[in-house]
């Protein structure tokens, strides 16, 4: 019965993984939940942002804004790659890096230099492990990025960029758009793309004028979508990780049912055996 | 009345309708009542006040908007207060 001994070790070490990885999968659910909803709240202010900013800007205005200067040349970008700070969630970190490989090979083929900036473990060890240099990295950003994050990660490129020093600044994260599909996707944050001019409805009072509010507001603009990035990273994040738990705890059930399979052959045929050598040595004695 | 929305980039704080807003703009506080032009100001630090103090937000920064009675408070930084 030795080989049956062996089996019903694995039968529950198999079953301890899959209690883990229901545990896990269920603690995904959620907190994917929570994330997703912070997703959608993230949005009126979006809305609203873009709103004024499109009913404001005039292709007349561009040129006095830094931040809306298009470079002719792109000579020194910044590309923020976002990957979360653990893993066991499928290829969702992998999937990431490989994004942000894409379009920093793409950038160096133009003759561009590329500052990498990380957020997230994962991507953080990769990059050091191929011996790229991080110009910086933050781990510390938690399950409930802040509005303050965004501002954090991305002032001091956007005041760079308003000096002249980086000519484009661009975002790599998974884009959310449901619990089954976050593509990654490389965003340019800097320079502005001016919304879609609506043609201003309304004499609005203006206090002070429109530069100024303009001026104002597209530095807002552009930390909100590095706090929405962010955000959906998060999402994203449990989105994958709670789907690889669902597979990795089918795969063990399944697993479970042919270990369970094996063992009852092999007790099986242990017990006719014996029968087969009772009923031998019972003719023996008889004989 | 004035539907009044307080939005930072985390959540919508508020949503409800509100006889008056006094809000701290740049230059100092205004007043919103009923059948106000449409106005659009940046905010300073201050406090907003929804109903004449029964509804208090302090903010920093942002804009606020004003069209036919509807007042959008956009601002980073707001807290109940």
């Amino acid at each position: 019965m030795a080989k049956g001994r062996e089996l019903k070790g694995r039968i529950k070490s198999v079953e301890n993984t899959r209690k883990i990885t229901r545990t896990m999968e269920m603690v995904a659910t959620s907190k994917m939940k929570r994330a997703q909803d912070r997703v959608t709240a993230a949005r009126p202010y979006a809305q609203a942002l873009t709103d004024v900013i499109s009913s404001l800007y005039s292709p007349e205005l561009a040129e006095q804004f830094p931040l809306l200067r298009q470079p002719a040349k792109i000579k020194r970008a910044a590309v923020i790659a976002l990957t979360a700070n653990r893993g066991l969630a499928g290829a969702f970190n992998a999937n990431l890096i490989k994004e942000a490989r894409a379009i920093i090979a793409r950038l160096e083929g133009e003759g561009t230099a590329v500052d990498l900036h990380i957020v997230g473990k994962k991507g953080l060890g990769y990059f050091r492990y191929v011996g790229r240099t991080v110009v910086t990295s933050r781990i510390d950003i938690s399950d409930r990025p802040t509005a303050e994050n965004a501002a954090e990660l991305v002032n001091d490129l956007t005041d760079a960029f308003a000096r002249g020093e980086i000519d484009a600044v661009y975002v790599v994260y998974p884009a959310f758009q449901s619990v089954l599909s976050a593509p990654p996707t490389a965003v340019q944050v800097l320079p502005v793309k001016p919304p879609a001019t609506g043609a201003r409805q309304r004499d609005y009072i203006l206090a002070p004028d429109a530069q100024t509010i303009l001026g104002e507001l597209l530095p807002l603009y552009v930390r909100n979508a590095v706090y929405r990035a962010l955000v959906e990273m998060t999402a994203a994040f449990y989105a994958a990780q709670r789907t690889a738990m669902k597979n990795a705890t089918d795969n063990a059930s399944d697993m479970l049912k042919i270990l369970g399979r094996t063992y009852n052959r092999a007790r099986q045929a242990t017990i006719t055996q014996e029968i087969a050598e009772i009923v031998g040595g019972a003719a023996a004695l008889q004989g | 009345m004035l539907k009044v929305s307080v939005i930072s980039p985390e959540a919508v704080l508020y949503e409800g309708d509100t006889d008056s807003v006094v809000a701290p703009a740049f230059d100092g506080e205004v007043g919103i009542l009923t059948g106000h032009a449409p106005m659009m100001t940046l905010l300073g630090k201050g406090v907003l006040r929804l109903g004449g103090g029964s509804q208090r937000f302090s903010v920093e920064g942002g804009f606020l908007q004003v069209v036919d009675n509807t007042v959008r408070v956009v601002t980073e930084k707001a807290s109940a207060a």
